[in-house]
Parts: C-alpha cells; structure tokens; sequence
C-alpha cells in the first residue's frame, strides 16, 4: 500500500517541509561550543571543507575551515546554512509506520524491523528476490555506498540495486569509460589555474558549483579564455570570453564541428593521437560532413563563435574542457561526453600540467558512491558484475559463493517502470526522492501507488517517502563517520559531530539490523566505519578504483588522498594519465566516432517550444533538505519559466505572468520570468520542487541507450497563458510540494 | 574600544565583476555575531530583464562618512582603524537619513526596532584577527580579505581603487575597489 | 583651559546657564525659601545642579548640529500644523509606547527589552521621587498633637495624608527600594548580555557600556543598604552606607551629560522622526529612477541635500539631478554599472 494514507495537507503540517531559521541570537552555545568538528560540506561535488560547531550534541553554527585546501573557508549559501537540518523541527526522531485514514504514527524499531523483514520475506517467497528492489542515492558516504552493494547482493539477493547517480554523471561514466577504461575526472582542479582555454559545456558551475568559480576565476586571472557553453547566460556566461547559446540537444553538432576544424587546420597532436590512441580514423571521418553552416543549423550558434571556439581551443597551449548535466542529461548523453573527449584527444592535452579534461559530479559522493557496487551493473572498485572474474574475486572478499550472487538488474527508471507494470512488488530506498528528482512524475506516482511494500530510511520525510509503508529515521552527513570522494577524485573525511537525535539511528546500523534479521549478521560484523572503509579498500584492490593504499590516518594527515592509490606507500593521483598508460583492454585511449542526431523528442507545431530544467544556487537536487531551510527557500521561493521578452512578445507574455506549461506528460504552472539571459527558443525552469510546482511533471522519461540517464534536458512544450497573474500566494508554500 | 586584535595590514577589496550572484556572504553575513542573525551585506541583480548582474556591497568605510555625519543623534561612529560602526543602539533613533545620505545604498533601517545597522566589517572577527564572515566564504572571491601585496600579486592586471565620485562629490574610502591598471577613481556618472 | 574657554559654546553655556539659574529659582520657590529643604541633600542638590548645566549644555551643542536642528525645526513645524491633533495624538502614543515602555527594543530582542524596561522604569520612578525631595519640593510633616498620621507637603501646600504603619505608608516610604529591585533586576540581564554575546563583547566599551550598568547596580545595591542598616541594623552602619550611596549617585549626575546616560534625552527626538515621516509620506513621495519604485519622502530628500551640503558634501550632478536622488539599491546599482563600464572599456574583467 504505497498511497498516501491521509491528504497531502495533513502530512505536511506534521512533517513539513516547514522553514527553520537560526534564532535571532543564534543557537544556544553558538559562541562557546563545546568542540569544532571538521568535516565537509554535505551538498555537491566539491565537499568543500566547513568546520561544525557542536554544544551539548547539538550542531549550533559553523565556522569556516581555512586549511582545507580545496576551499580554504569559501562556502556557498547550501554551505553556510547546512549547519540548520540537525535542529530541525521536521526532523523524523523514531521510526514511523503508515496508517490509513491517520498518517504515520511513531513505532519501536523492533516493530518496524519485524514488519519490514516479514513483508520483504514474503514478497521474495511469492515473486521471486528480484521482485524486491533497492533505490539508493550518492550523498551518502563510500562506507554506506559499498555497505548498500553488498547489502543488496548479499542480504536482499536481489539483483535490482540503483541509485540516483542515474541521474548524475552516468553519461559522463559511460563516456569516460569508452574512451579511458576509467571513470574518473582526469585532472584536480589545480590543473585549472594555467590553462589557456577553459571550455564549459553544459555546467552552471556558479550556481551548482560556486566554490569551483574561484578556480575558474584564477585562471582568467592568469590570462585563461573562457568559453561557456549553455542555453543560458548564467553568471559564469555573463563575463565570458566567448559564449556559445546552443539550442538543447545541439552538443554532440557543436563538438562534431569544433573537431572537424581542429582537423581542417591540423590543430592536431599527431604524435600523441598516434602513440597513445585508437580509433582516430572512424572519428574524423563520422564529422567529415559537419561544415559551419551545418553546425549553425544544429546547434542555433552563429558559425562566427563556432569557428571562433574551435580555434581558440585548436591553438591553445594548455587547456581544460568541463562538462556537467547539461550535456549529460540526454538520449544521447554518452555521445555527447564522447564528442567532448575527441576534442581532448585530438590535441593530446591531458596528463600534463595544466591540461585538463573531467565532468563535475553533482551529488555529495557522486563519484565515490559510484564506485563501489551500488550500481545495478557493478561491484566495488568499479568492477563489472558481469565479469566472472571481478564476481569470483568480490564473492570471495564478502564470503559469498560466487553463485548466490544476483546479476545485472535494472536502472533506477528502469526499476520504476518495472513497478509500474507490476513486476517488482517491493522496495526499500534511501537517500533518493524519485517522486521529485525522476522525469514525468506523474508515473513515478502511479508506480509508487502500485507498490505492496515501500520502507524508507531518511531523516526528513520526503515526497517520495510520504508513499511509504515504513519510514526508519536515519542519520545526516555529520551524524555518522566515513569518506566521500569529491569531484576531483580527492578522497576526504567525513567526520561525526553529533549522535543522531531522538530515537533515529545511524543509516549504518540500521542497514546492519536488517542484514542480521534477514539472516548475514556474520557477513555485517562492522564495530566502526572504519571496518567498512578496510573492506572495501580490500574490494577495491586491484579495481579501476583501487583505495587499497588510502587509509583513514593517511586522508586526515594528507586533507585527502586521490585515487588510484593501489598501495600504502602511495601518495595518490591528482593528475591521471600522465604515463599515458590508459585503462582501456589495449591501454590507448579511444576516439569514438559521434555522429550527430537529434533529441528524442524535437519541437512540432502541438509543442513548438523547446523545454530545458536545471537548478538554482540556492537548493540541492530534489530539496529534502534544502527546501526546509528558510533562508534558501527565501532566496528563491518557487520555480520561475525563463522566457525570453521575443517568445514572451508572441505569446503576450508579461513578467509574473502565470503561463501554463504543457507536454505530453503533463501540465504544471510557473509564473513567467522574462529575461534576455535565455535563447528565444527554449525556456527553463528548476526542477527542486515536488507536487504542483514540479517541473519534472513535465520532462520526458526516454534514456539513454548506454547510461541509462534519462533526458531531462531536452523535451517540446506548448505555453498556455492563463490570463492571470501570479500572486504572492502561489509563492508562499511552493516548498511544500502540496498539492 | 575594547582590547583588540585587529590586523592594519589586512585590507578589504571588492569586484563586483567577479560576483555570481549566490548570496552566501549575505547568508554567512548573518552568522557575524554583531548582528544577530540580520544580513547587512547587499546583493541584487542590477537589472534582472536584461543581464544576470549581480553586485554586491559591503560597507566601504569612507574616510569622511556622510552617515556619520548625517546622523542627527550622533549615533555612528568611526574608530581608530577606520572601521565605521553600526549606530549605537541606545541613540540612534531611526530618521533613516544615513540611510538615504550614505553615496553607496549600504545602511539598513529595521522599521520595527527603529534602528539603523550597517555592516562594521565584521568587527567581531576582524578584531580578532580573522576574516570577515563575507570574505570569508565568498566563493567567486569577488569580496577579498587581504593585505595589499597579496591582492597585487594575485590580480596583476588590477589596482586596488579608493576613490569615488558621485556628482561633484569625491569619497574616499578604507575598503578599496578592483579597477583596471592605471584607473585612479570610479567615476558613478 | 584656555582650550576649553577657546572651544567653548558661547550659545550652549549661556543657555545651561539660564537653566541652572531658572532651577535654583524654582528650589528657591518650591521649597518655600529653603524653608522646606532638607539640608542632608545638600550634595544631592549640588550634583543635580550641575547635572541640569551639563545637560543643558549638551543638548544645546547637539541640537545645533544642521541634521539635528533640521530635525527640530521640522518636528515643531509639522507637529504645530494643520495636523496637530492627530499628530498630538500620536506623539503621546508613541511616547507612552515607545518612551515610557521602549516596545520598540522588543524587536531586537525580547529579554533585551524586558532588561531596558525593568532598569528604565526603576530609574524613572526614582527620579519622579528623588528630584522632588532634593529640590525640597516635597516633604513629609507630623502634625503636632498626632503622631500617628504624615503629611505630604508639596511646595509647602498639604497634598495627602496617611497613617503611620499603614500599607500605604510602607509602599510609599519603601519607593526607592521597589526601584532599586527593578533596576537591579533589569541591569543583571542587560550586564548578563554583556558578557555571553560575541557581538557585544567585540564592540562594546567598559566605560561607555559597563560603566553605566556598574554604576546603576552600585547606586541600587547602595540604596538598598541604607534601607537594610535602619530595618535590621538600627542604623549601625547608617554612615557608611549613606555616605556610598552619595558618592555613587553624585558619580552619576555628573557623569549624566558626559556618558551613556545622555541617550534618555536624545531618544524624545525619535517622536519628531516617527512625525517627519508620517507627514512626509503625505507630502509626496520620491520614485528611484532606477528602481522606479517610491522609496522615501521627498520632503526628506530635498531636506538631506541641503543638510549635506551645509555638511560640505555636495551630490548634485551636472545634469541638475542629484546621486541622492536613487534608493539605496539604484545608487548601488549605479555603482556596478559604472564598474561594468570601466572593466569593458579596458577589455578585461578579469586579471
């Protein structure tokens, strides 16, 4: 029974989401805390370092780490006013257990485990193990990332494990993977600071990124070009040397021409796409069609500013080329990255100082989390579960006979649309608020409503666990110890300030608990997390994401260790590849040949407008937290349509105007921002928040072929002026996701 | 003024250029102990329809400030470093005129407490040897804490500018502003 | 002192002079001749003297100053308008809400206001008492032949009466002690913010912050002592503590147009802020021209480019516009424009 028990209204005046603010004199203990905890940041990919500050097991405040390398002290708005989620009213102090007609009601762990244990026992027994699935999420730490693998694989046998890095980076793994037998930015950031040419595809980085912005920012300073590439001006656009407004699912037509330029002038390193790589022929000869005006026609930039990109990027003696969603969240997401590598290739400028090339996770852990086995085709150290080898050698390390270990399973939205057709009954997720952050939601609802058992382990009852039969209140960032793995690939400290409140318990423990009553406590025998990250160093070992040599002492001592670090005398690897030894099969680095085609859904006269979504600075993916933070939800109270004042002008639009946005999977309305900041083609809006105001009722649910990724990127639109106007109303409670 | 570490060397630099608009010095703003929870820091878009710019504005401390000077109750008041304090609270009896006389928009009047508070550079950190809250976390480092040699060698192509005229009027100012080489004052026309 | 008589305030001394000497008039008068006058308080007298000329004094140097005489003269200006009543009206409302009960700390903060209510209505109280009994304007008699009932004298004229022993005798003869127990309750939380927050104990100055909050706890803890000594002493110790007390208080007055203290004055001038404003906005208000929103009163718009030009600052632009006539955020919008405007025309943004 996945529905909701009671109306939306009466769930969220119990569990919110409601604004917490500071009080006006701080917290208590604020300016005497008992112990200054470091740790990091729990929002994005940076983990930028922050200092808590703890009184009486309570977080009061924070105070900036200034030694910690990668920020020394910078923060964004999510940065500073992370600190608010540990006091905070919404926050969920014991499990709790849906009942019709009444909500949730507060129950004894052991009455939660018993329920949960006897409904996952008696799903598997009359559907089969895979019938019973897993959904997990990348903000958590390595230790909970390999402890949910093999938690899945060896507890739940099930062969139905993903998690939200689905809608991250897969596309940007998938490519990098072809290309460089690694998934893995190539470079630390610190190879931006002397790059002559920084290109910036598809990443908002001074709204989803800020603290990479300082980086960026050096590097101008040292005299970089800056060439962004978006829909959009956003703020990095506003200043840039060079900004290419590309038409949504135009990327792959872009770099397919900025490649044949690079040809048609020989801005080539022969020697290194000789020595050190493969497939060079089949790449240029696919774009060999690709002239300006073509490019112009697919892509919507004037061909001057293609060519002027191309050459910029041709003539560069040292460069870095970023890429993030934007060009990831597509049908053809992998094409795309892989476009942007043959770029990289074609002028050999990676594995020196300098030259650089990566794509900028998004989530807290996105790329340790997507190391180790919580993906539905993997297992720890980026080993394949299909590979007969990596199975034997994982099965051996968790004490598992090779063959009890499931296979391959599903994708997140693939694992949806099974529930949805009724093939999987059960599921248990954690850390993922799909109701929010998955395309066309309006069926992720439906399959939600079908399930016969949902439990959730979260700290705040999201939209998605609203749906749940049990919730089991878990633990935050700096309620439990471990390492993540930040976007460069630098492994850090996640340090415990406080024991969670009330009666929730450490998402750890309570995966332990279920492990021992479904039957393995000997296989979860963890006293600290510390035990985790050693097996899973163990796991990794001789993985592509080997960790052997990384141990806690060594992260606290270095503020971080990147990997590979295959032994313990190794000091890690900032810069990738400068052996020019790749990890492919023949140990080249592969050009893929990328032939344009267009977005799954294009524009026709029905959905003549082009829809893209993104996000705004001041909220984190699906808002579980963010959204409950007064401040951030302040500073940018509901979504907006971004509309240029040409596509405006047509429509009648004006600004604050509700527009009514319609596809083919729904409709939702926005009150109208006009801006000449966006193409006047395409409209944006954000996606953070959930019911009426969720712009993903509205995107499309295809995917990619390789990763998966769905194309939330691209999708046709009509805009239906309501007539009215928006009011302060529509504002007030759009962070509640009511209905 | 009470026992003090504040540090001469240190100086304020500002470029509005740099700034992307996040407002986490207006957040972190608040966590500066001197004003409760209350950001005197300002960021808003210049002209939103048009351009994403942003600016950001902290007070820039002049050497001859017109708040102070304005102020009928005698209520702000500059130290020895030349940091300008937010009003005394037990004078200050809300006019607003530092707040419509001040050349760079920087004092806030809080209607219901009747009260003017300004930014004071962060005077609870900054006399304690550390950063300003802003400073501090700006991640674009649009807002810059510093000494003078290390902004000019980070930013070669800059120079810190002091000086502003609005009208017929020049300000001089303790926080300075990042300028091209070879400009020696912002002229707000 | 030749740099004192040099820097003198030739208008400010000559009026506390006129109002030391029209005060030393009325003790004359009040009590009768001196007749009244209780020659105990002879200190008393002396350092309230002086406190009204210091006073005096200071507040006619403040109110000369262009931003405050404006002030002044816009107060009685528009408070003796067409208007007056409903501004009468709502100047006593704001006196009673603001002045007597300072409802408006509130919003800074709860117990910081119950702290300033408790200390303040403790000193206001006491002066409504003490003044009157220094200047001899007050005094108690036993009438001859009965001795269990006191008259209260006020300029020498029979005002009440009540027995002796009576609850209202012991409220009334106990008054200096209620206050001393507010105002030491009051300066306890205030002294107690002092010391826990990190933004106080960062700006704050011991004389100019800690100082007022010892002297008030001395002058009540002092106080109480001589009500103490002759209840439960018998006067054993009555010397000692008479003579504390004196000095503590003595201290206070004549620190009073120095110090702190001075803001009790000053915070009336917030009336004439609240009427400027009301009858500004009636006036007419000024639109930014970049915001293109009403941000102030035109009235004070034009009133602080004159003031800032009596203060030698001069804003005006050459195109007859004025840098003042932008809100805060036009003018710092301004400000970024022309910033944007240099950068562009170097052709870097960045370096």
């Amino acid at each position: 029974m996945a529905k909701l028990p009671v109306s939306v209204d009466q769930i969220i005046e119990k569990y919110g989401p409601h604004k917490a603010y500071a009080p006006k004199a701080g917290f208590y203990g604020s300016h005497e805390p008992d112990k200054l905890v470091k740790t990091h940041c729990c929002y994005c990919g940076m983990q930028c370092g922050i200092q808590l500050k703890v009184k009486d097991n309570k977080i009061a405040g924070f105070e900036p780490w200034m030694e910690f390398p990668f920020n020394e002290g910078r923060l964004c708005p999510k940065g500073v006013e992370r600190y608010l989620q540990n006091n905070h009213p919404d926050r969920l102090l014991d499990p709790i257990a849906r009942v019709e007609g009444k909500g949730f009601e507060p129950v004894t762990w052991d009455y939660a485990m018993n329920k949960t244990i006897s409904e996952i026992e008696r799903i598997q027994a009359k559907y089969g193990r895979d019938a019973f699935a897993m959904l997990s999420g990348v903000s958590l730490t390595n230790e909970k990332s390999y402890m949910i693998g093999k938690f899945a694989r060896v507890a739940l046998k099930t062969a139905n494990l993903d998690y939200n890095g689905r809608l991250c980076m897969v596309s940007a793994g998938g490519g990098n993977k072809k290309a460089f037998g690694l998934d893995r930015s190539s470079n630390s950031w610190a190879d931006l600071a002397h790059a002559e040419v920084i290109i910036v595809a598809g990443a908002n980085i001074s709204e989803t990124f800020p603290t990479l912005t300082h980086y960026i920012w050096q590097a101008r300073d040292n005299g970089a070009k800056l060439i962004v590439v978006d829909p959009r001006v956003i703020p990095l656009a506003r200043t840039a040397d060079l900004h290419l407004p590309i038409r949504p699912g135009g990327d792959s037509a872009l770099f397919a021409a900025m490649l044949k330029i690079l040809v048609d002038n020989d801005w080539l390193d022969h020697d290194f796409i000789e020595s050190y790589t493969s497939g060079f022929q089949e790449t240029i000869d696919a774009v060999k069609d690709y002239d300006l005006d073509w490019a112009e026609e697919h892509t919507g930039i004037p061909k001057q500013k293609i060519l002027e990109a191309a050459t910029l990027w041709g003539k560069a003696k040292t460069s870095f080329l970023l890429h993030a969603r934007g060009i990831e969240h597509h049908t053809k997401g992998v094409e795309n990255v892989l476009s942007c590598i043959n770029l990289v290739l074609a002028t050999g400028r990676i594995g020196k100082p300098y030259c650089g090339y990566g794509t900028i996770t998004g989530q807290g852990n996105g790329q340790g989390g997507r190391e180790h086995g919580h993906k539905c085709d993997q297992l720890p150290g980026n080993r394949d579960i299909t590979n007969p080898e990596h199975r034997q050698y994982i099965a051996e390390v968790w004490g598992i006979d090779e063959k009890d270990m499931p296979g391959k399973g599903l994708t997140a939205y693939e694992q949806i649309e099974a529930i949805h057709r009724g093939e999987i009954k059960g599921l248990i997720s954690i850390c993922f608020n799909p109701l929010v952050s998955l395309p066309n939601n309006n069926f992720v609802r439906e399959a939600l409503e079908k399930l016969e058992f949902y439990i959730c382990i979260d700290s705040f009852l999201s939209e998605t666990a609203r749906h749940a039969d049990i919730v089991l209140a878990g633990s935050l960032h700096e309620e439990e110890e471990g390492t993540v793995t930040t976007a460069e690939g630098r492994v850090v400290k996640i340090n415990e300030a406080i024991t969670p409140p009330g009666n929730a318990r450490r998402d750890g423990q309570i995966l332990m608990e279920l492990a021992k009553r479904l039957g393995v406590e000997n296989k979860f025998n963890y006293a600290t997390s510390e035990d985790i990250f050693n097996e899973l160093r163990v796991a990794s070992k001789g993985g592509t994401a080997d960790y052997f040599g990384i141990t806690y002492q060594k992260v606290v001592d270095n503020m971080g260790i990147f990997w590979p670090c295959p032994s313990l005398d190794h000091p890690g690897t900032p810069r990738l590849w400068e052996d020019r030894k790749f990890k492919t099969p023949d140990g080249k680095a592969h050009f893929n040949p990328v032939r344009y085609r267009p977005a799954s859904e294009v524009t026709d006269k029905d959905y003549p407008v082009v829809l893209t979504t993104g996000r705004v600075v001041s909220q984190y993916l699906s808002g579980t937290s963010t959204r409950r933070i007064g401040k951030l939800v302040d500073q940018y109270p509901e979504p907006l349509l971004e509309i240029h004042p040409k596509l405006a002008f047509q429509y009648g639009i004006k600004d604050r105007d509700l527009i009514t946005v319609k596809t083919r999977r729904g409709e939702a309305e926005f009150p109208a921002q006009v801006v000449e900041t966006i193409r006047a083609d395409t409209v944006f809006i954000p996606y953070h928040w959930g019911g009426v105001h969720a712009a993903n009722q509205l995107t499309i649910g295809n995917l990619d072929p390789i990763s998966k990724i769905p194309e939330f990127k691209v999708c046709a639109c009509q805009l239906i002026p309501t007539g009215k106007v928006a009011s302060a109303l529509t504002t007030k409670n759009a962070y509640q996701s009511g209905v | 003024m009470p026992e003090t570490n504040y540090d001469q060397e240190m100086a304020f630099f500002v470029d509005m250029q740099r700034c992307i608009g996040c407002h986490a010095c207006e957040m972190a703003c608040a966590e500066c102990e001197t004003n409760g929870q209350e950001s005197m820091i300002h960021v808003n878009y210049v002209n939103r329809a048009v351009s994403v710019q942003t600016t950001v504005q902290v007070c820039m401390h002049c050497e001859n400030p017109a708040c102070a000077n304005v102020c009928p109750a005698d209520a702000i008041h500059q130290d020895d470093f030349g940091v300008v304090h937010s009003s005394n609270t037990s004078r200050c009896i809300g006019c607003s005129n530092c707040v419509l006389a001040c050349p760079f928009g920087v004092p806030k009047k809080m209607e219901e407490a009747e009260l003017m508070m300004k930014c004071n550079m962060c005077y609870d950190r900054t006399s304690a040897g550390k950063k300003p809250m802003c400073a501090t976390v700006c991640p674009s480092q649009a807002l810059y804490y510093g000494t003078r040699e290390e902004i000019e060698r980070m930013r070669p192509n800059s120079v810190p500018v002091n000086s502003f005229k609005f009208g017929n009027q020049e300000v001089k100012t303790k926080v300075s502003i990042m300028m091209p080489k070879g400009t020696h004052q912002l002229v707000i026309a | 002192m030749y740099r004192l008589f040099k820097t003198l305030n030739r208008v400010a001394f000559i009026k506390a002079t006129i109002m030391t000497i029209l005060v030393i008039i009325f003790v004359l008068i009040g009590s009768r001749n001196l007749q009244n006058f209780d020659p105990a308080l002879i200190a008393y007298l002396t350092g309230t003297v002086f406190a009204v000329f210091g006073t005096s004094y200071r507040y006619s140097v403040w109110i000369q100053r262009p931003p405050t005489r404006l002030y002044r003269r816009r107060s009685v200006q528009f408070l003796f308008s067409k208007h007056f009543f409903p501004y009468f009206l709502r100047s006593i409302r704001l006196f009673i809400r603001n002045i007597l009960f300072q409802r408006f700390i509130a919003y800074r903060s709860r117990t910081r206001w119950i702290g300033h209510f408790l200390l303040a209505s403790g000193c206001l109280l006491a002066f409504a008492i003490t003044i009157p009994l220094t200047f001899g304007w007050i005094n108690f008699i036993l009438k001859p032949g009965d001795d269990t009932t006191y008259y209260a004298m006020l300029f020498g004229f029979e005002a009440g009466s009540f027995r002796l022993g009576s609850t209202l005798a012991f409220i009334t003869f106990h008054g200096l002690v209620w206050c001393s127990v507010l105002v030491t309750i009051g300066a306890v939380i205030m002294m107690k913010r002092r010391f826990t927050n990190g933004g106080l104990i960062a700006t704050q100055t011991f004389e100019d912050d800690l100082l007022p909050l010892i002297l008030l706890i001395a002058i009540s803890v002092t106080g109480l002592g001589i009500s103490y000594d002759y209840t439960f002493l018998e006067g054993k110790t009555y010397q000692f503590m008479a003579v504390t007390h004196a000095i503590t208080v003595i201290l206070f007055l004549v620190w009073l147009p120095f110090g702190k203290f001075f803001h009790i004055y000053q915070r009336f001038s917030q009336l004439g802020a609240n009427l400027y404003k009301i009858e500004g906005s009636r006036r007419g208000m000024a639109v930014c021209p970049h915001t293109k929103k009403e941000f102030a009163s035109q009235t004070h718009i034009n009133d602080l480019k004159k003031v800032t030009k009596e203060l030698g600052f001069d804003f005006s632009k050459e195109d007859g516009s004025n840098h003042l006539d932008l809100s805060p955020e036009g003018k710092r919008s301004a400000l970024a424009k022309a910033h944007f405007e240099a950068r562009q025309e170097s052709g870097h943004f960045f370096g």
